[in-house]
């Protein structure tokens, strides 16, 4: 019955997607003085079908609805209630479900918008590519990747789904109890916020690149689309920053050694195309300053949203082996297929109007701000380069020659780290470039005082009793990034308190809200640094050690004393938890009392690490737990991190920049002439 | 204090706290302690999913983390140690792929496609159109 409305509202999903091409297109051409009725009910479908088809899988899984395949395969009753819910996106079909469920909702903001606007063709032909995109997703959703197939036969004793059938109104059997979740996806909450946020982002990138195709197929150019672009591209990117930290803050809470970023092939494919994204919310304001770029625009929209689907591809049809990789299936040739497509449609339909919407290429000197931002794009669009060369390389050598090779984290951090420096110089002096053409007394005058504060900030370090250079240059980016920004607030704010008279302060709030999207580009830029400065210290600085124990042993590590008092096992309705209490005293303060343990889940043999963490400001203790025996003899993994909690504020500043420059936009921005309006990056 | 000799004072000033950092820089850190694990990321580990044999905690990743720890300790060098995984393994063991072989074009494309962009930028201000006389913005506007 469950699976029966769920593919039903995959189904009525389908049939309005493609409704919303035809229509969407049809509008675009016909262009009525008001077509919003035109789009109201495949819109409307659209969504109602997506909720449908997500509210069914979760009443299926919380009602532990074995008959459904998937919820016989992913969830158990003993699963806890927020274990349940995210089972809905711990697996392939149900992954695309939440997937479909988020393209909807972006198809829905979108037209909202488009109807404020009156006639509005450009919104008319992005909610038509909008729509080809959502059939796809949910024409697979309605064959090969369908979630609510139904079970037609059980594993011995009635677990599981051994067979399942693709109409969910054929005959089925339940079983009485469900595999539940893989134990790597049930041991954290996180699991629960990471995939919805990361999945935000990811499909977000469609709206820019419907826009950007919208466009072409109009032949538009000029600042209209750019603007709309830009700013569903910047909603999309403070998601998809955010659910990346998540997704960093859940390995670092649960895979046990401390990592937080592995390069790992799906952690590639979310940051691919972030890095494009960054670079298109950069080079965008070049276009809205200067009247150039416009081509290379379109090419960065198209390729971010390319990676979004080669990402997919790579990580859900079993052609890498990584830890977020499911199950081969037969999704893969489909996401080929459709890659190519996009990829021939959108390159082609590019190359018949490039001639139409490119810019003649005027750069009065590259010693500017669009030379700075020129050289951010070539970076971050190596950098992109870079991961997918190292990502898809294996399989390139693999294909050609047979050969297998290895391409990992020694790889992508040789070449991350010089790229990154490059990227964080351009970063920190960029913003302060004038535009055109720069003298050098200019700059110089804006960066010599930030400069000094940078170099101050790294002197104390050195005093501290750091040499390593990475963490050294890092501390120097740290504190020349941060000065900038408060000497340009305060330059800004003091001239127009000097005019108007006010106070300083309620000058400088009113100057960030004046140009949201520089001043939130400002703090993104600082909490990059101290990302930068973060990671530095956690990859140079971090200690790491193991200790073998029985109960009353204690252990220095790192300025702490540890003593193991006692092992414990607990029964729980969905794991056994073999743990070990251990005491951490730093001198003769007790400063935690922590309890790592090895998760052993019902469902499967293999055991999961839960590691127990204090943290505090100057840095982690982590502690997990390597072995365990019955007779209470443990071997523990030591870690201390220093100042860790500076790679998740960086981040989250990060975040919050854009988020900054998100919300506090202009509304009702009419497009004025691009020479005045101050637009900053 | 006259004009000239703050800014000769705020120079020297500036170049001293550089030159604390740089030497800071180039006495460096002693990292000795991380030898094992430096090579253990460089391997990876055979029975995992993408991890190196210094980040999983399986029991295969422990004892090659083992045989590097006593080759260190025995006093072999990086490259001996390198090769006796890539002996035993093949060298689909290694993460930190060689600049040499199969996967010398992994090394060499980053740099072409670097070259290629600055050519391309370069280009772009050749291009341009006749130069027109920079425009400076008046004081502090951006």
């Amino acid at each position: 019955m469950i699976a029966t409305v769920g593919f039903l509202g995959v189904v009525a999903a389908a049939v309005s997607s493609a409704a919303l091409a035809v229509r969407g297109f049809h509008a675009s051409a016909a262009g009525e003085r008001d077509t919003s009725h035109w789009l109201r009910y495949p819109v409307l479908g659209l969504v109602v079908g997506a909720a449908v088809a997500m509210i069914a899988l979760e009443a299926g899984l919380l009602a532990d609805d074995f008959s459904i395949a998937y919820v016989a395969n992913n969830s158990a009753t003993t699963t806890p209630f927020l274990y349940k819910v995210a089972s809905a996106w711990a697996a392939l079909e149900g992954s695309l479900v939440l997937w479909g469920l988020v393209l909807a909702l972006f198809v829905l903001s979108v037209w909202v918008g488009r109807a404020r606007r009156g006639e509005d063709r450009l919104g008319a032909a992005a909610l038509g590519f909008l729509g080809v995109v959502s059939l796809f997703v949910f024409v697979i959703l309605a064959t090969i990747s369908n979630a609510f197939e139904v079970c037609t036969a059980t594993y011995q004793g009635g677990i599981g789904c051994a067979r399942s059938a693709a109409l969910p109104w054929s005959a089925s059997v339940a079983g009485v109890e469900g595999f539940g979740p893989n134990p790597l996806l049930q041991n954290h909450p996180l699991m629960a916020l990471h995939p919805p946020t990361l999945y935000v982002g990811y499909v977000g990138l469609t709206v820019p690149f419907a826009f950007a195709m919208a466009a072409l197929l109009r032949a538009e150019s000029g600042d209209g689309w750019l603007r709309r672009t830009r700013s569903w591209t910047r909603i999309a990117w403070v998601f998809l920053t955010l659910g990346i930290v998540l997704g960093g803050l859940w390995s670092y809470e649960v895979l046990g050694w401390g990592g937080y970023w592995a390069w790992d092939p799906v952690e590639n494919a979310s940051f691919m195309p972030w890095l494009l994204a960054t670079a298109f919310l950069h080079s965008a304001a070049v276009q809205l300053r200067r009247g150039v770029l416009q081509s290379w625009n379109f090419v960065l929209v198209i390729a971010a949203f390319a990676l979004t689907i080669l990402g997919t591809f790579l990580t859900r049809s079993g052609v890498i082996v990584s830890v977020h990789s499911f199950t081969q299936s037969a999704i893969g040739p489909a996401l080929l297929w459709f890659l190519m497509i996009v990829l021939v449609g959108s390159l082609g339909l590019f190359a018949m109007r490039a001639h139409l919407v490119s810019s003649s290429p005027r750069l009065d000197s590259l010693f500017s701000r669009e030379g700075a931002i020129l050289v951010n794009n070539l970076l971050l669009a190596l950098f992109a380069f870079v991961v997918i060369l190292g990502t898809l390389y294996p399989l390139i050598v693999e294909a050609v020659s047979g050969d297998t090779v290895g391409v990992g984290r020694p790889f992508f951090d040789r070449v991350a780290v010089p790229l990154s420096f490059a990227l964080i110089l351009a970063m920190a002096v960029g913003p302060f470039v004038p535009y055109r053409a720069a003298r050098p007394g200019v700059v110089w005058q804006r960066i010599r005082h930030p400069l000094r504060a940078g170099l101050v900030a790294a002197v104390a370090v050195v005093l501290l009793g750091r040499r390593n250079g990475w963490i050294l240059l890092a501390t120097f980016f740290a504190g020349f990034v941060v000065a900038l920004a408060i000497r340009q607030l305060w330059v800004t704010a003091r001239a127009a308190a000097a005019k108007a008279g006010g106070s300083i302060v309620v000058e400088a709030g009113r100057a960030m809200r004046r140009d949201p999207a520089y001043w939130g580009g400002q703090l993104s830029h600082m909490g990059v640094a101290f990302l930068a400065l973060g990671i530095a210290l956690s990859a140079n600085s971090a200690v790491r050690g193991t200790v073998e124990m029985t109960p009353g042993d204690s252990a220095s590590f790192a300025g702490h004393e540890v003593a193991y008092t006692a092992p414990f096992i607990r029964d729980l309705p969905n794991k056994t938890a073999f743990g070990a209490t251990v005491e951490v005293r730093r001198g003769s303060e007790l400063v935690a009392v922590l309890e790592p343990r090895l998760n052993q889940y019902a469902s499967s043999r293999q055991t999961v690490a839960s590691p127990a963490v204090d943290s505090g400001w100057r840095g982690d203790f982590y502690v997990a737990l390597a072995s365990w025996d019955e007779d209470g003899a443990i071997a523990l993994d030591l870690y201390w991190f220093p100042w860790i909690w500076l790679v998740w504020a960086g981040a989250f500043t990060t975040a919050i920049g854009g988020a900054f420059a998100w919300l506090m936009r202009r509304r009702n921005a009419a497009p004025r002439p691009a020479p005045q309006e101050a637009v900053g990056v | 204090m006259s004009e000239a000799v703050r800014r000769w004072l705020a120079g020297v000033i500036t170049v001293a706290l550089a030159a604390v950092v740089v030497a800071a820089m180039i006495i460096g850190e002693d990292t000795a302690q991380d030898r094992v694990l430096a090579l253990g990321t460089r391997i990876k580990c055979p029975v995992c999913q993408g991890e190196s044999i210094a980040e999983s905690p399986s029991e295969t990743s422990t004892a090659m983390l083992a045989v590097v720890a006593e080759k260190v300790a025995a006093g072999e060098s990086d490259a001996q140690i390198i090769d006796y995984f890539t002996d035993r393994y093949g060298s689909g063991i290694l993460l930190d792929p060689p600049f040499r072989g199969r996967t010398l074009a992994l090394w060499l494309t980053p740099l072409l496609a670097l070259a290629g962009g600055v050519a391309l930028i370069l280009g772009l201000r050749r291009r341009r159109v006749a130069p027109r006389a920079p425009v400076e913005p008046a004081g502090e506007e951006r």
